[in-house]
């Protein structure tokens, strides 16, 4: 199910925005050689970082622009809270990432579009909490909402053991593939201009490659990476079953998307009551079909003892 | 007759009770600290000369310490100064480990060892030269002050006003970071909750289990608590919107799918030196003015009632103004001196400081008075 309808000029708004995106991480692959002294290539990178909060701020409105239900809203509010609260509990041990193990089981419970609010809240949020706004947010916030949102377009078939084992496979591979984007964006604010680890303008695509997976590959890929992807990896399959359950518990008791009608109350009783006193419903649609406004208006008149009074 | 009593007090008087007014101490609205703050980074980020940007960190190091208040967030300054000396010292680690030795006044003799061939040909160590590592400590010297002058603001701005202020646009996901920051602190005492409800049962608080027991519950009542906090929104009547005209939503899809075309294009021409001039960043700027345009446009739709609402006043103008000047002068001073404000690395030179830098500098300093001082703590509570 999906609690944030998401509407084709919101897709595209939000593919478009995304590739533009990836070019403000992905730019020293590829950056041509600047003519100017090498004092003030630092320009460059410097309109993306202005660029890329722009972008975020326009993704995200444009998601909430069709009106975000109250209830999706304060669900978006409360799990961005768990998930502020989550990740000092990893910052400073090594490599133990407790963020995204909420953010992919949100994603697959709550569908693709709330998964993208949730990376970017929760990230926001916990930047605020821990007074950590600076220029890498944007970024941070980006990828954690790509990860909410591949969480939420997974394959919806696989159910029990086998939607476990697909989202911590999903975990492991997006917790590489945030720390991989992260790198790349760091890379050139890291090793600086001229090491022979740093990127060189004008270089072919595949030679600035090589040097970033040696760059990541040394800091980050087999410290901090792998340990975020076995947290997290390891966190789904251990309590991904029961936050599951807990997570879609509380979407249903929500009932995000039920049409808000003001009509009379419907004598419908929860199955769980005895027999005896669902004999009285008597008009009772056939299963897997729901009971239209009308429909219910309807049984109303008929079955109950006030009914035609009352109307 | 109020308005002639007052036109007829004394000039004196009036420019006195102002300024005890200016001096009352309040929180300055976030926006002007940010504005600030992000004038001084963009000062920083036009000079690599290592006085000059010693300077201005000491300079928002002076302004914090005067301005900042009591919250949890106005600690987070000295974070951000360690942050900026981790920066440096990776930038001349770096520069030492994987320099490849250019320069010619060379302070050490590493032992070399080249990698192999799969390791892009890269070799560690070797000649350590001074050139190289000056031009590391500047780089790294001008990114760790631009990061201190955003810690400054972290420190200064209070986020939850600063929430406050977001555009209509984003109203939604501003109430629900709000809604984050709010119940955060009411997880905590949920947990205490759920433990002291566990021990009362005679479980024991360790391991796996416990963690389980712990957890799972607390969770449970953050997902109990959202409904509950819909319905109290619902209540209050969360989620008015005004009625938008057909004709003006398709303007409003327009520009910003247009505009978002159009940073795409820019963002393209930008990377490729081989497209005409005006297909790079002019183009780049243009969409995203339209796109932020169309969002504006499209947060008129929100309908919302602000309780005590933060005003721009004096000061905060002049706060502001403060930080874009610097900027200002800044970039003047580049113009003006740029081989004072980039010092060469290599022939080594002692780097000098220009006038129009100074008073960059002396510009940033004069909010660590300007502003109004912060409120104090209560005396119960300290």
């Amino acid at each position: 199910m999906s609690v944030l309808r998401v509407a084709p000029r919101t897709a595209v708004v939000l593919v478009l925005a995304s590739v533009a995106a990836l070019a403000t991480f992905t730019w020293p692959l590829f950056v041509p050689v600047q003519p100017e002294n090498t004092a003030r290539a630092g320009e460059a990178p410097l309109v993306f970082v202005v660029m890329l909060p722009v972008l975020v701020a326009l993704v995200l409105a444009e998601l909430t622009s069709g009106g975000i239900d109250s209830k999706a809203l304060a669900m978006l509010g409360v799990l961005a809270a768990v998930n502020a609260a989550l990740r000092p509990l990893g910052a400073g041990t090594a490599g133990i990432e407790t963020v995204f193990f909420l953010l992919v089981l949100a994603g697959r419970v709550f569908g693709p579009g709330f998964g993208f609010l949730l990376g970017s809240t929760s990230l926001f949020a916990s930047a605020l909490l821990t007074a950590g706004v600076g220029p890498w947010l944007p970024f941070q916030m980006l990828a954690a909402s790509w990860v909410g949102l591949g969480a939420g377009l997974l394959p919806r078939r696989p159910r029990g053991r086998a939607e476990v084992a697909l989202l911590a496979g999903y975990g492991a591979v997006a917790a590489y593939g945030y720390g991989l984007l992260m790198n790349l964006w760091f890379w050139p604010f890291s090793a600086g201009a001229d090491t022979q680890l740093s990127y060189v303008a004008g270089a072919p695509i595949l030679e600035n490659l090589h040097r970033f997976v040696f760059f990541t590959a040394v800091t980050s890929t087999f410290g901090w990476d792998t340990g975020r992807a076995i947290t997290t990896a390891v966190l789904i399959a251990l309590a991904g079953p029961a936050v599951l359950a807990a997570l879609r518990r509380a979407a249903r008791k929500a009932a995000f998307g039920a049409p808000v009608t003001f009509a009379a109350p419907e004598p419908g009783l929860p199955a769980s009551l005895p027999t005896a006193l669902l004999a009285a419903q008597a008009g009772k649609p056939a299963a897997g079909q729901p009971a239209g406004r009308d429909d219910r208006q309807h049984r109303w008149d008929q079955h109950h003892p006030l009914g035609s009074r009352v109307t | 007759m109020t308005d002639a009593a007052v036109g007829s007090s004394p000039t004196v008087d009036r420019w006195s009770a102002r300024w005890s007014a200016w001096r009352l101490p309040r929180g300055l609205h976030p926006g002007a600290w940010w504005l600030w703050a992000l004038g001084l980074a963009t000062a920083a980020s036009h000079t690599t000369n290592p006085l000059g940007l010693t300077l201005l960190v000491a300079v928002t190091a002076l302004v914090v310490i005067q301005r900042r208040g009591h919250a949890p967030w106005a600690l987070a300054f000295r974070m951000y100064v360690w942050l900026g000396v981790v920066i440096v010292a990776m930038r001349v680690v770096f520069r030492i480990v994987l320099g490849g030795g250019q320069g010619e006044h060379v302070l050490v003799r590493l032992p070399e060892i080249p990698l192999p061939e799969w390791a892009a040909g890269i070799r560690l160590f070797g000649p350590v030269a001074a050139e190289q590592v000056l031009g590391g400590f500047y780089d790294g010297l001008r990114l760790a002050t631009m990061l201190i002058c955003l810690g400054a603001a972290n420190a200064l701005a209070n986020p939850k006003r600063l929430l406050k202020a977001v555009p209509g646009a984003l109203y939604a996901v501003g109430t629900a970071v709000v809604v984050a920051l709010s119940v955060a602190p009411q997880l905590v005492e949920s947990v205490l909750r759920v433990r002291r409800a566990r021990r009362l049962r005679g479980a024991s608080g360790r391991g796996m289990r416990a963690f389980r027991g712990v957890a799972l519950p607390v969770l449970a009542d953050a997902l109990d608590r959202s409904l509950a906090l819909a319905a109290a929104m619902d209540s209050r009547g969360y989620g008015r919107t005004a009625a938008v005209p057909a004709g003006q939503r398709t303007v409003t899809g327009t520009l910003v799918l247009g505009g978002l075309l159009g940073v795409c294009a820019g963002t393209y021409g930008l990377l490729d030196t081989t497209g005409p001039g005006y297909l790079g960043l002019p183009l780049l700027l243009a969409g995203l003015a339209a796109a932020v345009g169309g969002m504006l446009l499209a947060g008129r739709r929100v309908r919302r009632s602000r309780y005590r609402p933060d005003r721009w006043q004096l000061a905060e103008l002049l706060v502001a103004g403060c930080g874009i000047a610097a900027a200002g002068l800044m970039v003047l001073a580049g113009t003006v001196d740029p081989e004072r404000l980039y010092p060469p690395v290599s022939p080594l030179t002692w780097p000098e400081l220009t006038p129009l830098l100074l008073l960059a500098v002396a510009v940033a300093a004069v909010p660590a008075w300007l502003a109004p001082p912060p409120t104090p703590i209560p005396k119960d509570r300290a």
